[in-house]
C-alpha cells in the first residue's frame, strides 16, 4: 500500500512538473509575441496613419543626434 | 474613419521608369533600375514614445544615437510627445506600452498593402528592467542588420520567435535542473 501511494504521489508530482513547464513556456511565448511580433491586417489602421503622416510631410526623418 | 486596408497600394518607393525605347539606353536603364532598387530604403522605422518614466524610455534615449548610426540606410521617424499622445488617445490599447518601435517593410507594403504582413514591432514598454530593454534594442538592431535583404521577412521573424520560444523552454528546464542539482 505505501509503495502504491508513493507511485501515485510520484505520478502526480511528475504531472504537476510537466504542467508547470508547459504553462511557463506558453506564458513566455505570449509575452514574447506581445513584445516582438509581425505587423499584419490587425495593425493596418495604425500603419496607414503613420504612412499618411509621412506622405503629408507631418513626419520627417529624424536628423537629430540624440532624442530629447 | 479608418480606411480599408489597401489591396495593392501604390508604390511609395522610387522605381525605375518603364522600358527604354532605344537599345543603346537599355543597359544603362537596367543599371539605373538596379541602383534605384538598392538605394531605396527597405524599411521605415517609427518610434512612438509618449514619455512614461519607464526604464525602457531611458534606455532608448541613451542608445538612440547608436541605433541611428547602425540603421543609416533606413529613415527613422520619431513622433513628438504630442503626436505620440494623440496617437495613443486614438488607439487606447497601446497606452502604457510605449516606447514602441514599428518597422514598416516597404517592399511588403508596395506588394500587398497593409492587408497582410508588412513589418514588425518591438513593444519596449513591456520590458520592465533596463537590461531587458537594452537586450530588446540590441536584438532589434541585429535583426534589421541581418535581414535587410531577406526575401521572406515574415518567415524569418516567425522562425526567430519559434527559436526564442524553444530557447525559453530549454532555459526553463535547465533552471529546473539547476535547482534540483542545487538541492
Amino acid at each position: 500500500m505505501p509503495e502504491r501511494f508513493g507511485d501515485i504521489l510520484t505520478m502526480v508530482m511528475g504531472a504537476l512538473a510537466v504542467g508547470y513547464v508547459v504553462y511557463e513556456i506558453e506564458r513566455r511565448r505570449r509575452k514574447l509575441h506581445e513584445v516582438w511580433d509581425v505587423l499584419d491586417e490587425e495593425d493596418a489602421v495604425l500603419t496607414e496613419k503613420l504612412e499618411e503622416m509621412v506622405e503629408s510631410g507631418e513626419l520627417q526623418p529624424y536628423t537629430g543626434a540624440t532624442l530629447a | 474613419m479608418p480606411r480599408a486596408p489597401r489591396g495593392s497600394a501604390p508604390s511609395r518607393r522610387p522605381k525605375a521608369e518603364p522600358g527604354a525605347s532605344r537599345p543603346t539606353e537599355a543597359s544603362a536603364k537596367t543599371l539605373d533600375a538596379r541602383y534605384t532598387e538598392v538605394a531605396a530604403p527597405r524599411f521605415r522605422i517609427y518610434i512612438v514614445d509618449s514619455g512614461w518614466n519607464w526604464p525602457a524610455h531611458r534606455v532608448l534615449i541613451e542608445n538612440f544615437a547608436l541605433i541611428r548610426d547602425l540603421q543609416k540606410d533606413d529613415p527613422i521617424y520619431v513622433l513628438s510627445r504630442e503626436q505620440s499622445i494623440e496617437f495613443q488617445r486614438r488607439h487606447g490599447s497601446r497606452i502604457g506600452r510605449d516606447p514602441i518601435i514599428a518597422v514598416h517593410d516597404m517592399e511588403a507594403l508596395d506588394q500587398g498593402g497593409t492587408a497582410g504582413f508588412h513589418g514588425f514591432r518591438l513593444v519596449l514598454g513591456l520590458l520592465r528592467t533596463p537590461q531587458q530593454a537594452l537586450q530588446g534594442l540590441q536584438a532589434f538592431a541585429r535583426f534589421l542588420a541581418t535581414h535587410r535583404r531577406s526575401t521572406d521577412l515574415e518567415a524569418d521573424i516567425r522562425a526567430d520567435l519559434r527559436r526564442e520560444g524553444l530557447m525559453g523552454a530549454i532555459e526553463i528546464i535547465l533552471h529546473h535542473e539547476a535547482r534540483e542539482m542545487g538541492e
